[in-house]
């Protein structure tokens, strides 16, 4: 559930991005800070080492605006995908409302993006939720390479829980702000349904 | 682990607070005082001058202290309760006040560490029961309804209209 200040009017939903190493959450990320009114937009904090890997999280805050009198905003974070940040990743999923997985379409990423999936399921147990329970939407990223697996097949692969798929190219856009309308849609239904 | 729950708060508890947290900035003579989510999203501020940017310092504040309790578990040390940053004018100091909330509030130089232990220790005592008792759940039903789910559906369709 979001955090709900009434007393300030405020309501906040937190969407983290997931994923393996280098399959592009930070490029998502980017992305919508670049092309997304400024004016719905705070500043763009990134934790990251020398090479631009993410080291602890990214942070965006996008303010949808005031909804029945509330003002709604939305806190996009990103985890670092590299294996061994798996203290940090847990510490971003604390409070999360909606989840992007995105998955790197490479073939010769298999075996990191199923890791990935069975570790965002680890980390959720381990916090007491459920990935049923949230917003929910897999991302299928870098569709403009070659030497990718289809659609279906990584649909099968991380798509346990029926949840929408979108497919992106987010060095272009291509697929990012489809992919947020979604999740943001979803966790937004999801706050009706629990009242 | 237990089940999280939202954190829900009303005008009552806000009232509360933000006199506690005046009356702490006052007696202390600090000119920040935030309290932040544990999961990173800013609750209220008290401040002398204009406010630093509180979305980036709520998300930094908590995520800070969150990487600092994991510290503790690897040296294992019981837990660190306050975390500390020393500046050239001024002292940060994050402390837990319930399990979801974080009080983050700054001190000039001057004032000695001992002083400011004793400060943010006693208003996280006053602060805690304010957030024991949970009566905003009523008010989370009447406002976030099939009204609003509709209208910030539209809402979301208006800020992505025309991208890509
Ligand atoms: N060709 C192609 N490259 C992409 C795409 N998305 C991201 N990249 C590239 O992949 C590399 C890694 O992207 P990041 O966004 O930094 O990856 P990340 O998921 O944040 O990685 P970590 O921070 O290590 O977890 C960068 O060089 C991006 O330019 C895409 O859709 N297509
Ligand atoms: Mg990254």
């Amino acid at each position: 559930m979001p955090l709900i200040n009434f007393a300030a009017r405020e309501i906040n939903y937190k969407i983290v991005y997931y994923g393996c190493g280098l399959c592009g959450k930070t490029t998502n990320i980017q992305y919508i800070h670049k092309k997304v009114n400024p004016n719905a937009r705070g500043k763009l904090v990134s934790i990251a080492t020398e090479e631009e890997r993410t080291l602890y999280f990214d942070f965006l805050p996008l303010t949808l605006g005031t909804v029945k009198g509330m003002k709604t905003r939305f806190h996009l974070y990103t985890v670092p995908g590299q294996s061994y940040y798996n203290a940090s990743r847990r510490l971003v999923l604390q409070g999360v409302d909606g989840i992007v997985m995105v998955a790197d379409s490479q073939i010769t990423r298999l075996d990191e993006n199923v890791e990935s999936y069975l570790n965002l399921w680890d980390n959720l147990l381990d916090q007491g939720d459920d990935l049923t329970r949230l917003s929910f939407v897999i991302q299928l990223n870098k569709r403009d390479l070659t030497d990718i697996f289809s659609a279906e097949d990584l649909k099968e692969l991380l798509n346990h829980t029926n949840s929408p798929v979108t497919e992106a190219c987010a060095l272009t856009g291509q697929g990012v702000f489809e992919t947020l309308k979604t999740v943001c849609k979803q966790v937004i239904a999801k706050t009706g349904q629990a009242s | 682990m237990v089940r999280r729950r939202g954190l829900v708060i009303n005008d009552r508890q806000m009232q509360l607070v933000d006199d506690i947290l005046d009356k702490l900035r006052q007696v202390s003579g600090s000119r920040f005082i935030a309290l932040v989510s544990t999961s990173g999203q800013p609750i209220t501020t008290s401040s002398v001058e204009a406010h630093p940017d509180t979305l980036s310092l709520a998300s930094l504040a908590a995520s800070s202290f969150a990487a600092t309790q994991q510290l503790a578990e690897v040296l294992h040390e019981r837990e660190f309760t306050l975390l500390f940053h020393e500046g050239r004018e001024s002292n940060l100091h994050v402390a837990q006040v319930t399990d979801q909330v974080l009080l983050v509030i700054t001190f000039g130089r001057e004032t000695q560490v001992g002083k400011v232990r004793l400060y943010t220790n006693r208003a996280v005592e006053v602060l805690r029961p304010v957030f024991d008792s949970n009566d905003g759940d009523d008010q989370t039903n009447l406002m976030i309804d099939d009204d609003y789910s509709l209208l910030a559906d539209e809402a979301i369709d208006d800020l992505f209209a025309d991208m890509e």
